[in-house]
């Protein structure tokens, strides 16, 4: 069982311009003391047809973590612009907060994320090459995916075995209003862990 | 109610929608209170705890998890889903208990919640301390099969497990071991059982065992708690039994309105479900079950539940779906209260209430605030250790909102400026989080409404191949909720579409949803249920002497069996044990007189065989035993041990002693006492202590100059040494730290200081020596002819004149097995036939200071009272002398069963006499050791005349006045000392306060003087 639950994640100051910093307050619970720190990452998915274009736009150490509540805010500095494609720069792409213990990652919760243009004009005609300045960013924070994994939370060597909290029901019926969700959630990491998880989605 | 799932997932439903349709339609009544989704693979087995406090789930991850509802936290959404099913209650995980090396069955709480039992696919049962989790008390190994199922007995006693090697074992609870294994019933057994839950009747009875078999048709077999008999069984199901599960109420027969008033005989019930996915009902006062449900299920039954009102029942079956029966009075009978339940329980096997408990404690009044300081203080001691958690519970109430005065919003306004962030060595960011809120891990918060309400357990399907087909395609609403269906008594059933998603607006989960319900009569019941429960370890004890009329036995299940096997050719020998209920009460009756009480015999078989001839094995047994213990200190060094000195040996057998007896009795005159004399001895050597190493070397007969024989007595004390001479043979020797002492020839005994110093002329004693003694400055001389002695050499004084041991020895062939001095002159004389006397120099008379046939010790049972650390090892002459049977006696009434009443006054009974033993051997360690207890179980029991009339002698007069007799010291101990010393034990019940009071203030104003 977990040790670590998340129970929810705030998205601050949203929408904001793009060059804005991220800036999340993640509450969590902890069950058990925690001998090591846990570490916290977001990243800025740059692209949805490649891994190449993720960014982790900041890792964090957070402890010590007694058992109880906590809370911390989160803040990243914005992606840096040069490496997104330009046709990705607008639209919908996703920023993932993802924390691991002892190297292992055992939550996930990605957003989908809106890039475009507050301005009417330019929305109607973007410029060619994206003007980041303008760019608002608009992360739909009441849609947070959560995925879970099952770590191995002592210290003892003995691997998990991948017998997983598999979640059936969840993860249907997501409005998918907005229609690029490719790669969304997990694009990349850990592929292996992939299909033997489920995932919950708001 | 509460199911676990093969998803992994727990689920707490909410009953009312259930019990009443207008629950079901109405929007706002949340169906799912909350989902636990923490277990790695599909759960198993789900239980509460008897308080409804916990949750114990396990399963195949081969862990046991214990929930408990998160008071702090109000009710919020599960981060990453939606709102709609988000948790009503939030309960946490607060322990996870890993052991087992494979699936856990079931789970299974304890009569008193202090321990939780789990059964494995590993083939053991793990007893886990409920108090200290993840503490393991015990576990237990024996079955060779996967253990499916478990069930406590509802007095604590034992547990039983039953298991896939078609064997039902049952364990003792006082040590951990095998009481019993069961196995025939289970011979014919083939195929099996996803589950084989068991259950013990509310009454502890009678034992049911899921699968069994008789005459190739499915049984579930009743064992009595009586011998473990197997005479009885439920029969009718056309496949194998699963789950049986008694309701946890005792019931009575309906008192009809112009009906005589007959008092009928409680009654139990029983639910069996099978394989053949349909249940059966049965009344114990009915021969035929009360109601069969076929095809309830599409798939085999795999647990049972009911409320906890008796009268509603839950069935759930591995078709995912759960069923729920509603009874009524008319059906099942009318329920005893919890407190019939508990006379019952304790009549039958006795345990104290009377300590009160917190509950009752708020009815009392306070009538000195001593009395609560003393009471604080000590609540004091636990709280501390909790402290941070009883805080917490503190604000818990206020749910997620303030930390130290400050409201979560302005927190979260200032959270990143007052956020600590450091660099760690490697130049990274590090976060220090804010605590929100401390996790409640201590017992100190209950919630009784809610506990009121809560029904037991179940565990729904567990169809692992399923898992992976149900997760990611099915929706979350339907997987989870199944189908429930609700029955009323009768087979029709009414779907409860439970699928549709239940709304509930954020408003809602502040108030308790399920305190609205009201199925039940109110929390009130359920504490003094726990209550009870909470004293039953106190005293626990099986039944020998109770009448098992008082509860119906299930005698028509017996006639039926027993036709059944008359039918059948194949089970002569079974019908031939199963005489009609009549004549097997009677014979239990007789069995139960001729059994002598004693701890020793457990076997309640060879009581029945040979009855008569026991009480000579008996005595045999424990002739043998001591002989046993004298050769071993006679192999030792030579008489290591000088104040344990074997005197005879009498290796008779017990049929020769018995016949002798009678020859004796008649004819020899009791004067002919002859004991053994030591005979003379070239020489011998003798080590008096070995710390500090003393020796003392005797040579007789050397020749001196002149050829004068004398004899040359060496002594040797930490390597100093002197030496004497004596003109007449040494017989005996004996040695203290003070003196050396040798008996002559010529009934000449001189006495010596450790230096070698003659201290005495020759003491010329009336009879040939036949042993010494010495303890310090006593010396003990007992002669051929059984007279005693004892002087005190150093004041030179005579202790003891001239006893006879005629009267302790008169009237039989009992030999003096043991001779003990203590280290105030005492003599005790240990006789062959287990009994002790010690002389009482003041009365002049012999004491009997110890039996170990006394029936008193091994009715006696004062656990309770035994301090927390065991100081039963309390030493001195009386724990000598009275070797292990005084261990023994305190646990008696968990072998024996005596009415309650009769318990309490042999133990009150053992007790005074062992008290007033340690005070005749002038033990004042023993004295002290056994006052307390004494006073700790009169304070258990709520004797009040005879605490008072210690404390007083205790206390003594405050007012000092000359003619006063009392003596201000007992044994060497201060009398008001001791008294400041019982003073909190008294304190402990609220009963004593007017008591602990004046003894506080009078000591108080002794103390000022």
């Amino acid at each position: 069982m977990a040790k670590v639950s998340v129970l929810n994640v705030a998205v601050l100051e949203n929408p904001s311009p793009f060059h804005s910093p991220f800036r999340f307050e993640i509450s969590f619970e902890c069950s058990e003391a925690l001998a090591d720190d846990l570490e916290w990452k977001i990243i800025y998915v740059g692209s949805a047809e490649s891994e190449e274009f993720d960014q982790i736009l900041d890792s964090v150490l957070v402890g010590p973590v007694p058992a109880g509540r906590h809370m911390f805010v989160f803040q990243a500095d914005a992606p840096d612009p040069s490496l997104i494609p330009e046709t990705d720069a607008v639209g919908v792409t996703v920023v993932l907060i993802t924390c691991t213990y002892h190297g292992q990652e055992f939550i996930r919760v990605g957003y989908y994320v809106n890039n475009e243009y507050p301005n009417p004009e330019l929305r109607e005609n973007p410029p060619l090459k994206p003007d980041f300045s303008q760019l608002q960013r608009n992360i739909l924070a009441s849609n947070p995916r959560v995925t879970r994994f099952h770590i191995n939370w002592d210290n003892n060597t003995d691997r998990l075995e991948a017998i997983e909290n598999h979640d059936p029901a969840l993860g249907c019926g997501f409005p998918l209003s907005c229609t690029p969700i490719k790669g969304l959630g997990l694009p990349g990491c850990i592929p292996g862990l992939l299909p033997e998880n489920s995932m919950d989605c708001i | 109610m509460f199911t676990g799932q093969d998803s992994g997932k727990v689920v707490i439903w909410n009953m009312s929608p259930v019990l009443q349709e207008d629950d079901e339609k109405d929007e706002n009544v949340p169906k799912m209170l909350c989902q636990m989704d923490n277990h790695l693979a599909c759960v198993n087995c789900v239980r509460w705890s008897n308080s409804g406090m916990y949750l114990a789930s396990g399963g195949d991850d081969k862990l046991i998890m214990v929930w408990k509802r998160a008071t702090y936290i109000g009710p919020s959404t599960v981060f990453g889903s939606s709102g709609k099913l988000a948790n009503v209650e939030q309960w946490r995980c607060v322990s996870i208990l890993r052991s087992h090396s494979g699936d856990v069955m079931d789970v299974a709480w304890s009569p008193h919640d202090a321990w939780l039992a789990s059964c494995s696919v590993d083939n053991t049962v793990v007893i886990w301390n409920a108090v200290k989790f993840p503490e393991i008390l015990a576990t237990l190994r024996g079955h060779s099969g996967l253990v499916k199922g478990l069930t406590w007995d509802p007095v604590g006693k034992y547990i039983a497990s039953q298991a896939d090697d078609r064997s039902l074992k049952v364990w003792r609870t006082l040590d951990w071991q095998l009481e019993t294994s069961i196995t025939k019933p289970f011979d014919e057994c083939g195929g099996t059982t996803h589950v084989l839950r068991l259950s013990w009747s509310p009454d502890g009875h009678y034992l049911v065992s899921a699968h069994a078999m008789n005459n190739s048709g499915p049984t579930a077999q009743i064992i009595e708690r009586e011998g473990w008999k197997t005479n009885m069984d439920f029969v009718g199901h056309r496949k194998a039994v699963t789950v049986v599960k008694f309701n946890p109420k005792i019931f009575k027969k309906k008192q009809k309105n112009g009906s005589s008033a007959k008092p009928s005989c409680p009654y139990c019930c029983c639910a069996v479900g099978s394989k053949d996915r349909s249940l059966s009902v049965w009344l114990t006062c009915l021969k035929r079950p009360l109601v069969v449900i076929h095809e309830l299920f599409d798939k085999s039954i795999m647990d049972i539940s009911w409320t906890l009102n008796g009268l509603g029942i839950l069935v759930c079956s591995m078709d995912g779906s759960v069923a729920f029966l509603d009874f009524s009075q008319d059906e099942l009978g009318d329920p005893l209260s919890e407190e019939e339940k508990s006379r019952i329980h304790q009549s039958t096997y006795g345990k104290s209430l009377a300590i009160m408990t917190e509950t009752q404690l708020s009815t009392a009044v306070i009538e000195n605030p001593e009395m609560l300081k003393y009471q604080r203080r000590q609540q004091q001691q636990q709280l501390d250790q909790k402290g941070s958690a009883a805080r917490e519970t503190g604000s818990a109430t206020s749910v997620a909102g303030v930390v130290n005065g400050e409201s979560l919003e302005d927190i979260r306004k200032n959270l990143l400026k007052k956020q600590v962030e450091t660099r760690t060595a490697d130049g990274r960011r590090r976060i220090t989080p804010l605590c929100i809120a401390q996790l409640d891990t201590g017992y100190s918060f209950t919630h009784r409404a809610f506990c009121g309400l809560l029904w037991e357990v179940f565990l729904s399907p567990f169809t692992r191949d399923f898992s992976t087909a149900f997760f990611n395609s099915i929706p979350l609403s339907g997987s989870l909720a199944g189908t429930m269906l609700t029955s009323h008594s009768s087979p029709q059933l009414l779907p409860l579409d439970s699928s549709t998603p239940v709304p509930f607006g954020t408003s809602k989960p502040s108030t308790e949803p399920v305190a609205a319900t009201g199925t039940r009569p109110a929390g009130d019941s359920v504490s003094k249920d726990s209550v009870n429960a909470a004293s039953a370890p106190a005293a626990p004890s099986p039944s020998i002497l109770t009448t098992p009329s008082k509860i119906e036995p299930m005698k028509a299940f017996d006639s039926r069996f027993t036709e059944r096997s008359k039918a059948t050719p194949g089970a002569p020998a079974l019908a031939g044990l199963t005489p009609t209920a009549m004549e097997r009460l009677k014979e239990q009756s007789l069995v139960k007189e001729l059994r002598p009480r004693d701890v020793l015999e457990s076997s309640s078989d060879s009581d029945e065989k040979v009855p008569v001839a026991k009480p000579s094995s008996l005595s045999k047994r424990k002739l043998e035993l001591e002989v046993e213990t004298v050769e071993k200190k006679k192999k030792g060094r030579p008489r290591k041990d000088s104040r344990l000195m074997p005197m005879s040996l009498s290796v008779q057998s017990p049929a020769a002693l018995t016949a002798e007896k009678d020859a004796v009795c008649l004819s020899v005159p009791a004067a002919a006492l002859k004991l053994p004399m030591p005979g003379p001895q070239r020489a011998f050597t003798l080590q008096v202590s070995s710390d500090p190493s003393m020796y003392i070397e005797v040579e007789n007969e050397v020749t001196a100059v002149g050829g004068i024989k004398l004899s040359r007595l060496k002594c040797s004390r930490e390597g100093k040494e002197w030496e004497t001479v004596l003109t007449s043979r040494i017989l005996t020797a004996a040695g203290s730290c003070d003196v050396v002492c040798v008996a002559c020839e010529k009934r000449m005994l001189s006495v010596f200081s450790t230096c070698g110093r003659r201290l005495l002329p020759p003491i010329l004693l009336p009879s040939p020596i036949s042993t010494l003694h010495c303890t310090g400055s006593y010396v003990m001389a007992l002669t051929a002819t059984a007279t005693l002695s004892v002087w005190d050499v150093h004041r030179q004084i005579v202790v003891v004149k001239e006893e006879s041991l005629h009267s302790i020895l008169a009237g039989s062939d009992m030999t003096v097995s043991q001779i003990l001095l203590t280290q105030h002159g005492i003599p005790v004389m240990n006789l062959s036939d287990g009994k002790a006397y010690c002389f009482n120099p003041s009365l002049s008379a012999w004491n009997l200071v110890s039996d170990k046939q006394d029936s008193l010790a091994q009715c006696a049972d004062f656990r309770s009272s035994l301090p927390p650390q065991d100081a039963m090892l309390c030493s001195g002459p009386l724990a000598i002398v009275q070797g292990r049977a005084s261990t023994s006696g305190r646990q008696a009434a968990r072998l024996f069963s005596v009415p309650h009443m009769v318990q309490q006054e042999t133990t009150l009974a053992y007790l005074e006499s062992q008290v007033a033993a340690a005070l005749t051997l002038r033990s004042s360690h023993e004295y002290r050791h056994w006052l307390l207890l004494y006073v700790r179980y009169l304070v258990n029991e709520g004797f009040e005349y005879r605490l008072r009339e210690i404390c007083k002698d205790l206390l003594g007069p405050v007012h000092s006045s000359t003619g006063s007799q009392w003596e201000s010291t007992v044994v060497g101990l201060r009398k008001r000392d001791l008294l400041k010393e019982l003073l909190p034990v008294i304190g402990q019940n609220l009963r004593f306060q007017r008591l602990f009071t004046e003894c506080q203030e009078q000591l108080d104003i002794l103390r000022d003087k």
